[in-house]
């Protein structure tokens, strides 16, 4: 067993499934959408970015790139929020709709890179 | 294609800092939100995400704006004095890493070697890669950068690198201290590209020389290779390999003694080229009579070839035999013996001496210990580094050879002005009575020291010319040789010789009609120079001197005609 594969695929996975368990609900009331869900994704998600760093390989350089697109797009989600609440005072439908598809982007994102990690993982001989 | 470690590094490095920021903020922005605090009017409030990471942030890099929104309650203080240490702790250890990364010298060197390949890679002119930065390639580099030649520089010493770029060359020499028998190293300098076009390998050590040459070859053959080479078995071997040009300095001065002896205005052109004046001076007469050679070595070798030829008698010493056992108590040069062996030579009725050891100061004490025998005596000595010539200039020398400096004008010669060399190879084939009638025609000519210069028929060097003949007019050296001011004078210059095709045409007749691609040998003098230049580039100018007549253009044209 490979200490480091099970660390950085216990938070490759996390992220993802935080990612799903924000994103799952109706889009329009936020009020089925954690906030706490989304911030333990942000932060996951950084940590998951941080193991991907420094690994030369071509599959690596493809994961550190997914995992920095499910970045932006969750930390784009949680600005939104501080907009609509703070900036514009305005928490309105179109808002909550922006907020939950900007996760469902890195859901997206954070799929491909659990995908990509598990196929990579099969291949390897150890 | 060569990887770029140095962001590698970086990131590498930043790992745990990094993340150890993203816990410590995630627990205390969390222990924010969760600990209830109180409004100005003493209702229950949460803080929100926002608020927390807002405050979170400027209490971690220790700005501090104070308690926001509201002031905290005691047991928010109490989480917030837990977590001051937390995050200030984790900030430090971030900013610090990133101290302790700027002044690494791993990564120093990385981005050393980055710049240095981005720089070689950015080069679109060809490049000539120079190995080792030592006295020779010092000079050669000082004297190819004023032509505006480009050059990429390796040496194993930082500092003579270093060096390297206190000289602050103009254009930029870019220079890399690395084992230049790595394969990685010379691809970093470039040796793949097409763009370099020749490599100068000029290590004493002959050794070296021939392992850096096989490299070369092997991992680009089109390149040229220069190699200095002093031994004959070593040269073959090069040669074998494909090496293009053989630096031997030995060879070069048993050609010009050779040249001294039987045809001394041959040897005369040849010192011309290389800045002697076009006269033969009463002490660069060489005497006949017995020759003793001071060394028997790869000089005394070559030595023998040259005076062979000529016919002279000479007579070897070898140098070995003592100096094996070098005895400091005594006499630290062995003086005595290499009196003693002096006389056994027969130095008191000899002609000329030369002191040919590799020791430049037993090269010295040969020659003075000669004087003292036979005052009359004509000396010739061989001088190996160039930091003792001082010491040779005092020493009041005939004929003093300088391998370094053969090396270095020799190499330049190829370099630079390849026309003049094909024409050195030419002198050799060539008798005294040629050489004397070439000698007083330049001489009588232009004077004791006139210039040479090379000038190709092409659109970059002679625009106006290239076109009047793609107009299929004929031009005639005749006609270049005209004066600007009226072209019914003769300027002051000589055609020495013209290469078409590649194939050398010596002295060609006044008739002779250039071609487009033709490259020309010319003797000139400054103003002659300046004038046949402006005659090769303008239109007016060159339709002048061929004419007789001003060129007439735009409406003047149907005026004047």
């Amino acid at each position: 067993m490979n200490m480091n594969k099970v660390l950085s695929g216990f938070f490759f996975i996390l992220a993802m499934t935080l990612n799903f368990g924000f994103f799952y609900g109706t889009p329009e009331v936020l009020a089925e959408h954690s906030k706490y869900e989304l911030f333990a994704a942000i932060v996951v998600n950084l940590i998951a970015t941080i193991f991907k760093f420094g690994d030369k390989t071509q599959v690596g350089s493809v994961l550190l790139a997914t995992s920095l697109v499910a970045d932006i797009q969750l930390i784009a989600s949680a600005s939104v929020w501080a907009l609509a609440v703070y900036g514009l005072d305005a928490m309105d439908t179109e808002m909550s709709v922006a907020i939950i598809s900007l996760s469902g982007g890195a859901l997206l994102a954070n799929i491909t890179s659990v995908v990509i990690f598990v196929g990579d993982t099969l291949k390897s001989k150890r | 294609m060569v990887e770029n470690n140095s962001s590698w590094i970086v990131i590498r490095r930043l790992r745990l800092p990094i993340l150890i920021i993203i816990v410590t903020f995630a627990i205390s922005i969390l222990g924010m939100v969760l600990i209830p605090g109180q409004d100005s009017e003493g209702n229950v409030y949460h803080l929100s995400i926002f608020d927390a990471f807002y405050f979170v942030s400027y209490m971690a890099s220790t700005i501090g704006f104070g308690e926001s929104p509201y002031d905290f309650t005691y047991p928010q203080k109490l989480w917030v004095s837990f977590i001051i240490y937390l995050t200030v702790i984790g900030w430090f250890y971030g900013i610090g890493t990133i101290v302790a990364l700027i002044q690494d010298e791993v990564l120093h060197k990385e981005m050393v070697k980055s710049k240095f390949a981005k720089a070689v890679r950015n080069m679109d002119e060809s490049f000539i890669l120079i190995f080792g930065y030592n006295s020779v390639t010092k000079a050669l580099i000082r004297k190819l950068n004023q032509m505006e030649t480009r050059m990429v520089v390796i040496d194993r010493d930082q500092q003579a690198i270093d060096a390297l770029r206190l000289e602050n060359y103009h254009p930029l020499i870019p220079a890399f201290s690395g084992d230049v028998f790595d394969p990685k190293v010379l691809e970093i300098a470039g040796i793949r590209k097409k763009n370099c076009r020749t490599a100068v390998i000029l290590f004493e050590d002959e050794q070296k020389n021939t392992r850096a040459s096989l490299m070369c070859k092997h991992l680009n053959k089109r390149m040229n290779l220069i190699v200095r080479s002093t031994s004959p078995q070593n040269s073959e071997f090069l040669e074998t390999i494909g090496v293009e040009h053989i630096e031997n300095p030995f060879e070069v001065i048993s050609n010009r003694l050779y040249l001294a002896l039987t045809a001394p205005n041959l040897w005369l052109l040849e010192m011309w080229i290389y800045g002697h004046l076009l006269k033969i001076k009463e002490r660069e007469v060489l005497p006949r009579g017995i020759y003793i050679i001071y060394g028997y070595g790869r000089m005394g070798r070559a030595l023998e070839k040259g005076l062979g030829k000529a016919g002279v008698e000479y007579r070897f010493m070898d140098a070995k035999l003592s100096l094996r056992e070098y005895d400091a108590s005594d006499s630290l040069y062995h003086e005595d013996e290499i009196e003693e062996k002096l006389i056994a030579a027969g130095i008191k009725e000899a002609a000329v001496i030369i002191a040919a050891t590799r020791d430049d100061l037993i090269n010295l004490a040969v020659i003075a210990l000669s004087k003292k025998h036979n005052p009359s005596i004509y000396t010739i000595s061989r001088e190996n580094e160039l930091i003792d010539l001082q010491i040779f200039k005092a020493a009041r020398i005939n004929r003093n050879y300088i391998l370094d400096e053969i090396i270095i004008n020799k190499t330049y010669n190829y370099l630079s002005m390849p026309l003049v060399n094909i024409f050195i190879e030419y002198l050799n084939h060539k008798d005294e009575r040629w050489g004397k009638s070439l000698v007083d025609r330049i001489v009588t000519k232009m004077g004791e020291n006139p210039n040479l210069c090379e000038i190709r028929i092409s659109a970059e060097e002679a625009y106006a010319a290239v076109h009047e003949l793609e107009k299929g007019r004929t031009i005639t050296l005749e006609m270049l040789g005209r004066r600007r001011e009226d072209y019914r004078i003769k300027n002051d210059l000589l055609f020495l010789m013209i290469l078409r095709d590649g194939r050398p045409i010596l002295l060609p007749p006044d008739h002779f009609e250039i071609a487009v691609g033709d490259e020309l040998l010319v003797i000139c003098l400054e103003e002659s120079r300046e004038d046949l230049e402006y005659i090769l580039n303008n239109y007016y100018e060159l339709y002048y001197v061929m004419h007789g007549k001003e060129k007439a253009t735009g409406i003047s044209r149907y005026l004047i005609t």
